[in-house]
């Protein structure tokens, strides 16, 4: 049997669970199911990728779906985030076994947290670029409702903002990829699959490099608005801020890579094209450090522990950016920082999520002590800041310093210099905060200590392990899917 | 042929112009629906010509966004039950004159863009796509009713599916109808949040929303 016929099941089981989800009649159900359905769903699709891995690239009948280490690579990351986004909605979501959501609610946050799940698998699986774009335009209008799952007047305006935001920059990237077709329709010469990435590939080298170019401004613009690239940033911070945590942490750990990752789909296209392969890069390059630095600055004056980290979303999204135009060694140093970030921020977002609902605020002069306080989660809030500021053992130490080492290899010591400004005005930022977060005396009014439940502290120990040891060594399965997916999005033929 | 579908798009042109100069919510949406409907006939007078293919994406597209669409914001509006007159940051004259000058440059970028050969008979589809595309990023910018963001937003999808033709005439149908349904839930969850924002707030001006900030 053909194993590509297999991608169909990846995305009909998520569709599945948010069926179910609509049916079941109690909230503590939903959240049970939601946490179990994705951990079948992440199991199978870590043991169906790890078992493919030396057949990829695989295709279903039809040329439909398409799975090529790059898809792997973030699929991986993908079901890793929303697992840990799962187990920790089930704790954030009830107080004392009972769930702090009505049935309505649970409801509409099982059907449309698999729901995204979906869209975000089909944008990952679909090799057609115009369905790829259906997909990516899909998880906005999913996710929606999710940052106004509890409807109050700043989360209306948050979603509200996104939605609006969102739906325009995409419907850009659209016109984007109707020039991709435009050129492809001058050379292609089979009818109907022309937009298949799979063809793209083979043909892109007799584009027209113009209407290439054209392409990529439209396509950078409209994506990068989802993918949260400065200056398009503006929806991010309010929607990061006011969704329920376990939605902050997947929007910040996912929901930004699959709009990045149809950037690295679209990229080998465009750099095809006769005489611009170092264009697109550039791009990337002044996109990424404009985030980098403008994030930096915002971060300065962030008072809201979310906003925060938001921001600091933004920084990282840049860094990835950044890295596509440094040459194959800054885009692998971008797909380890995409592991890495989205890790280390579900345990940030988590922790805020925790904190501050013990503290009664998100105000971070208003938080002191956590270590003492938060316990589990003081602890999970100090290692994701610290794994966030970059220092070293932690995972994004090495993919930071594999980014400088790729500008420096390239002699882009501007860009370098810039980078290392942006790091260390993050790092010193992060650093202040996590020393007055974490020490000093827990103010006197605050609610009850934290019991901590035994799922809070396994995500806490997974994440922080995760972290401390994909920096130094990477499971061989892993780096050979990050080194061919690093291959297919710098063009060379694997 | 070519007189047809430059008749369509001058009416095209001219709806913009009616949306940026329109003061009443009700007849924006109605101008909206318009050129929906002005837009799914395109496809009918493409060199495909009429056939099924053209006729079940004519009929899906006039159906959404001539029928559909145009119930579902009059009655989120009537829902959130908010005045229906627009008050718009720029004046209407103002506004005129800039839609005046958002059609100049779409001309000018329709002759300069590096666009290939026109797959499409007739001169007019890129520059009116293009026009209608800046029209609708106007209409966003410009109105502080959510319902006119809406608008505006259909309104580009409007630009984009001419532009679309006009440069890739053999979309494969499935992208076609998945595309569709996309505007479909689109407009649907905007509608369900204008009546929200209203419940919420008494009033659905996004100007007012501004609490986030920074």
């Amino acid at each position: 049997m053909n194993p590509g016929n297999l991608l169909w099941v990846l995305l009909l089981l998520p569709a599945l669970g948010g069926g179910i989800s609509l049916l079941l009649k109690s909230g503590r159900s939903i959240l049970r199911l939601v946490a179990a359905g994705v951990f079948l769903i992440a199991t199978g699709t870590g043991v169906f990728v790890f078992s493919l891995s030396g057949r990829l690239p695989i295709l279903s009948r039809g040329g439909w779906l398409h799975l090529d280490a790059l898809t792997a690579f973030h699929l991986l990351v993908m079901t890793l985030v929303f697992l840990l986004c799962s187990l920790f909605a089930v704790v954030y979501f009830q107080e004392g076994g009972r769930p702090t959501i009505d049935l309505a609610q649970a409801r509409r946050f099982g059907a449309l947290w698999f729901g995204a799940l979906t869209a975000m698998t089909f944008v990952l699986l679909a090799n057609n670029l115009g369905l790829m774009w259906v997909g990516v335009e899909a998880t906005t209008l999913i996710t929606a409702f999710l940052i106004c799952l509890h409807s109050t007047p700043v989360s209306l305006e948050a979603t509200w903002k996104y939605l609006i935001v969102c739906s325009v920059g995409v419907a850009f990237a659209f016109m984007g990829i109707l020039l991709i077709g435009a050129a492809a329709a001058e050379t292609s010469t089979i009818a109907g699959h022309f937009l298949d990435w799979t063809h793209l590939r083979r043909i892109a080298g007799g584009f027209d490099p113009k209407l290439m170019k054209l392409a990529f401004v439209f396509l950078l613009v409209g994506f990068g608005t989802k993918a949260g690239l400065a200056p398009f940033h503006n929806w991010l911070p309010d929607a990061h801020s006011q969704a329920p945590a376990p939605v902050s942490a997947l929007f910040s750990g996912f929901l930004l890579n699959s709009a990045l990752y149809a950037l690295m789909r679209i990229f080998p296209l465009i750099n095809a094209a006769k005489g611009i392969s170092a264009w697109g890069g550039r791009l990337f390059v002044i996109f990424g450090l404009l985030s980098i630095l403008l994030a930096g600055v915002f971060l300065l004056s962030q008072h809201d522990l979310k906003r925060f980290f938001a921001y600091c979303s933004v920084e990282n999204i840049g860094i990835i950016a950044l890295g596509l135009g440094l040459g194959p060694l800054g885009i692998t140093a971008s797909l380890f920082h995409t592991l890495y970030h989205s890790t280390a921020k579900v345990l940030g977002f988590s922790a805020a999520g925790r904190i501050g609902h013990m503290y009664g605020t998100m105000d971070m002069r208003r938080i002191s002590g956590a270590l003492r306080f938060g316990r589990w989660w003081g602890v999970g809030l100090l290692v994701s800041l610290l794994a966030l500021s970059g220092m070293a053992p932690l995972a994004i130490f090495f993919s930071k310093f594999l980014m400088m080492r790729a500008a420096a290899l390239n002699r882009e010591y501007l860009v370098l210099i810039l980078l290392l400004f942006g790091s260390c005005l993050v790092f010193i930022t992060m650093i202040r905060r996590a020393i007055d977060l974490s020490w000093g005396e827990p103010p006197v009014q605050a609610g009850p200590a934290a019991h901590d439940h035994r799922l809070e502290k396994t995500i806490v120990l997974v994440t922080f392990a995760l972290l401390l040891i994909l920096g130094m060594w990477q499971p061989r399965p892993v780096l050979g899917l990050i080194r061919q997916a690093a291959a297919i999005v710098g063009g060379q033929k694997s | 042929m070519s007189t047809l579908i430059d008749s369509l798009i001058a009416a095209l042109l001219l709806v913009n112009l009616g949306l940026v100069g329109s003061s009443r919510l009700t007849g924006c949406i109605r101008l909206a629906a318009l050129q929906g409907v002005l837009v799914g006939l395109l496809p009918l007078v493409s060199h495909a010509g009429v056939a099924p293919r053209t006729v079940i994406l004519a009929l899906g597209v006039i159906s959404l966004k001539g029928i559909v669409f145009p119930r579902l914001l009059a009655n989120a509006i009537r829902n959130a039950d908010v005045r229906r007159e627009i008050e718009p940051f720029v004046g209407f004259s103002v506004s005129l004159l800039m839609a005046l000058g958002l059609v100049a440059v779409s001309f000018w970028l329709g002759s300069n863009l590096p666009l290939p050969e026109n797959q499409f008979p007739g001169k007019l589809v890129i520059p009116g796509a293009l026009c209608t595309i800046l029209i609708g990023l106007f209409l966003i910018i410009s109105r502080r009713k959510a319902v006119n963001q809406v608008l505006g937003y259909l309104v580009i999808e409007n630009g984009i599916a001419a532009f679309g033709l006009a440069l890739v005439p053999d979309i494969p149908m499935l992208i076609e109808l998945g595309i569709l349904l996309d505007v479909f839930f689109g407009i649907f969850i905007m509608a369900i949040m204008i009546y929200r924002i209203g419940r919420e707030f008494n009033h659905i001006d996004v100007d007012r929303l501004s609490t986030l900030k920074g």
